[in-house]
């Protein structure tokens, strides 16, 4: 009964703060300075009666209230509108996107986790031997480093010094089949690479940060003093323990996948989400960036509430508050 | 949790690892094809005629499509093209032209004087915001028989002496169109097309890049490519490492800094190609709205005359531009090389800041509280402008910044504020703005640029709200005078009356980068002129001129040299039994 309350509370909070993500970036665009319609009209040669027709086609001419409900109407029966830049159904735009994105800040986030959590644990099992050092400089220096800044560095090296791969895009443009998905891989590789660099920080200092408080626990004395081995003591009693903080992380990190990695697809020039809100935030593509923030917004909101239904799975405690 | 994380950090590595060597680009066409690969910064927005907007619209649409009458290589006057010419009667009431015999569209469908009055009435009855200027005379037009197209109107008109920068499109495509509304046309992707250019659009992919394909039909000699294909490059540090890289053949709108730095590859050949635009300082004289409040001195021409002589438009081409412009002069670009002024160095204003802050004291604008400013005699306010300047126009903020320092040497303040183009036609719209600092452009015809500089356009183009007679009248004029000589002599009026008057000084015309591999393809014949494009702008010609390099290696996506990927292949190997066999020692024991 309990877990039924505390599974209803957390969905109606998501619930609430959808709505609210919904209000919020409808307002939030239209104080950005500068008139969409402004924008078609000056590269066009439009009368001021064509410029009233646009402003009465995009809908820009009704009342702030009024575009707030038919926005609100649409958005819900899943009509994002189309882009005041290209005309192209926005549903279509983000759709071409999604799956390139997902290539890159999916893998990137599943790389970066896996070798991330490894180091950190290693890294808390032996805490100050050279091992624990040189993973625990690198990581704070990948950290710490602008994610932008590190791409070039790779990009200038491997593929402008080195020529072993493509300086950034998807694909090349002839290439089809088998040797299409061979290409996709040889110009996810430098992006990717950036990424899983910048991110491996974040999660081994966590999880070598948690590991190390639980080590000092008693529980873990006591497994010890069972006799059971070093490996058993941190498999089976340290890092179950120690997981939670780099669990919450990582199922928030893939709450964030959708929302694209704007620098890194940016200096790549690696046609996903992230580009294509930097874009549309740059032509002031109203229907693009309310769809783009909206579908980020409600994968972090979904990946929140997996967060909090997972926690309260993981340790009843939470449940039972 | 162990176990998974090992066997999915060994199944991901050696996925990647194993499909990767193979992965240079293939070619999914005949062997043989020659492929020219270029790399732009500029996406295309629309491949649609009807939608042409910004980006690298102009280029697809250019490359595909053709005028009754082009721009010419030499200096973009008219030229033939579909029409091997058209001539006016004595009045220029009536032109008629002359279409090339058997002209067809890619699909094979014959190509006559009916798909070009479709073409034009179709602009007018949809009024196709790009082209519709162009009938601003009514003209009315007759198809006596499919290889003769005549444009007739009750007053005297240009019409193929401009030439009209309209396509011809087929009518047995766009027809289904015919009555939509604009948005409707405009939603139309087109791709593939049906045209009668050299290229066709084939493939698009959002984000990433497009493929044009060689019309077999193309009534011109046949291009030597066969295809071209674009990738699309968000970062120019990237593009310029693809260019050295030899993944593609050309890059196409590189910065001052990389198109220097790439040069220094050998067999990489730059272009500077001619300027079809300027960066300007425009002052602002007020009208725009009840906000507009800008500050009464511009209105003096003492003022103005001082602005421009403290401006060092060559330090703006060295250190904004790096040497890849020239200074600024008038108001028709320098690519319409047949109507730009260039006004004589004896008789151009002069770059003199001592003789600015001179004519300043005569004026009574005297920095009278010595804060280092002067104020104005008249309203006793200091001279300070607020100064907006376009952050996504090339040079403008830098530009901007060091005329914060020239200004400064003769007592006037500027308060610089970069904007994005979406705010600049706030203040556009409001005029609570002194000058502004943005760009021109504009069509080979001078009609458009002047036009915008007219009186009437206050509150539309023209952004300063500039008020002149004299430069009214000659607009009128040269819009009336149908012989190309005596109109140019107008027109040069009308941009030296510009230049005197200064409603905005023209600080520098830059000039578009661009680079190529000589190692791949030569033969390049830009368009206009030896200083043109390389791609499609004006006209397609210089994609006709260019052909491979014999025995040249094609351009293609960079890979791992194989020892590499072996030794990658071996350390993972090592790695994942050791740390198996860890696990193992470890279970062991317990």
């Amino acid at each position: 009964m309990g877990g039924q309350h505390y599974l209803a509370r957390k969905i109606a909070y998501a619930f609430v703060t959808l709505i609210f993500v919904l209000t919020f970036n409808f307002f939030l665009f239209r104080v950005l300075p500068g008139d969409p319609v402004g924008i078609l009209a000056r590269s066009e040669r439009l009368t001021a009666a064509d410029v009233a027709q646009l402003r009465s086609q995009y809908g820009l001419d009704q009342p702030i209230p009024r575009q707030y409900v038919t926005y609100f109407e649409n958005t819900v029966q899943g009509r994002l509108g189309v882009s005041l830049r290209s005309g192209e159904q926005v549903s279509s735009l983000i759709a071409g996107r999604v799956w390139p994105t997902i290539l890159l800040v999916g893998l990137g986030t599943i790389l970066s986790t896996i070798v991330g959590v490894t180091v950190g644990i290693r890294g808390a099992w032996t805490r100050g031997s050279r091992f624990d050092r040189n993973t625990l400089y690198g990581a704070l220096v990948f950290y710490a480093m602008p994610e932008g800044w590190l791409g070039m560095l790779l990009l200038i090296l491997f593929a402008g010094t080195l020529h072993w791969f493509p300086a950034g895009g998807y694909a090349s443009a002839d290439s089809v089949g088998f040797h299409r998905i061979l290409d996709i891989a040889n110009h996810l590789i430098l992006p990717c690479l950036t990424l899983t660099l910048g991110y491996i920080g974040s999660y081994s200092i966590i999880m070598r940060s948690s590991l190390l408080e639980v080590m000092n626990e008693d529980f873990v004395l006591t497994a010890r003093a069972k006799g059971a081995s070093d490996g058993v003591v941190r498999r089976h009693h340290a890092v179950p323990n120690a997981i939670l903080p780099t669990a919450t992380l990582i199922f928030l990190s893939f709450g964030y996948v959708l929302g694209g990695a704007i620098v890194i697809e940016t200096v790549f020039s690696w046609p996903g989400i992230g580009l294509l809100t930097y874009d549309a935030i740059r032509q002031l593509d109203y229907p693009v960036i309310q769809a783009v923030f909206l579908l980020s917004s409600a994968t972090v909101i979904l990946a929140t509430l997996l967060t909090d239904i997972m926690y309260g799975y993981l340790d009843p405690r939470v449940r039972a508050s | 949790m162990r176990r998974w994380i090992g066997t999915t950090l060994a199944a991901t590595v050696l996925a990647m690892l194993t499909m990767v060597p193979g992965a240079r680009a293939q070619s999914a066409s005949p062997a043989g094809d020659v492929v020219l690969r270029v790399g732009e910064t500029a996406d295309l927005i629309s491949a649609n005629p009807y939608a042409v907007s910004a980006g690298s619209d102009w280029t697809v649409v250019t490359g595909q499509y053709d005028m009754l009458m082009k721009f010419s290589d030499e200096d973009l006057s008219p030229a033939p093209s579909l029409a091997t010419g058209c001539t006016p009667s004595t009045d220029h009431l009536t032109w008629t032209c002359k279409l090339r015999p058997g002209l067809k569209w890619s699909d094979g469908q014959p190509l006559t004087s009916a798909d070009v009055k479709f073409s034009y009435q179709f602009v007018i009855d949809h009024k196709i915001p790009q082209y519709r200027s162009y009938f601003s005379s009514d003209p009315v037009f007759e198809t006596p028989d499919e290889s003769t197209f005549i444009w007739k109107t009750d007053a005297p008109s240009f019409a193929f002496d401009m030439p009209p920068w309209v396509y011809v499109v087929p009518e047995h495509v766009w027809s289904q169109y015919d009555g939509d509304d604009l948005k409707t046309i405009k939603a139309v992707e087109n791709v593939p097309s049906v045209v009668s250019g050299p290229f066709q659009l084939t493939a698009w992919d959002h984000g990433q890049g497009w493929t044009m394909t060689r019309n077999p039909n193309f009534w011109g000699p046949t291009p030597t490519i066969d295809r071209i294909e674009f990738s699309l490059y968000t970062n120019q540090e990237a593009m310029a490492q693809a260019l050295k890289n030899g993944e593609i053949d050309v890059a196409d709108g590189l910065t001052p800094g990389l198109y220097k730095s790439v040069q220094k590859t050998p067999n990489i050949v730059g272009q500077e190609v001619i300027s079809d635009w300027w960066l300007n300082l425009a002052f602002n004289f007020g009208g725009q709205g009840p906000n507009a409040d800008p500050l009464p001195a511009l209105h003096d021409i003492t003022v103005r005359k001082a602005i421009q002589m403290a401006i060092d438009k060559q330090a703006i081409v060295d250190k904004v531009y790096q040497g890849t412009a020239d200074p600024g002069d008038t108001i028709i670009r320098q690519a319409s090389t047949y109507w730009h002024l260039d006004i004589p160095a004896a008789q151009e204003i002069p770059f003199d800041p001592p003789g600015a802050n001179d004519l300043l004291d005569q004026a009574g604008y005297v920095d009278t509280n010595g804060d280092g400013v002067r104020e104005d005699p008249k309203t006793g306010d200091e001279l300070r402008l607020r100064i907006p300047a376009s952050q996504d126009t090339t040079g403008a903020v830098d530009a901007g910044q060091l005329i914060v320092g020239f200004l400064k040497e003769i007592g006037i303040a500027v308060d610089l504020q970069p904007v994005t183009d979406a705010k600049m036609n706030d203040f556009w719209a409001a005029g609570n703005f002194d000058a502004y600092i943005w760009y021109w452009s504009g069509d080979p015809d001078p009609n458009y640029q002047l036009f915008v500089y007219t009186s009437a356009q206050c509150g539309a183009w023209e952004d300063g709200c500039w008020k002149d007679p004299t430069f009214d009248a000659l607009y009128e004029e040269q819009a009336k005078t149908m012989d190309r000589e005596a109109r140019l002599s107008i027109v040069q009026q009308a941009q030296q009356e510009a230049y005197d008057q200064i409603p905005s000084v023209v600080l520098a015309y830059p000039s578009l980068l661009q680079a190529y591999r000589s190692d791949r393809f030569t033969g390049w014949t830009p368009s206009p002129g030896a200083n043109g494009y390389l791609l499609s702008t004006y006209n397609y010609d210089s994609l006709l001129s260019a052909h491979p390099v014999v025995g040249a290696a094609p351009s293609s996506s960079p890979s791992l040299p194989p020892a590499v990927w072996i030794v990658l292949l071996v350390v993972v190997v090592v790695v994942v039994i050791a740390a198996l066999r860890r696990r193992r020692t470890s279970d062991d024991e317990t």
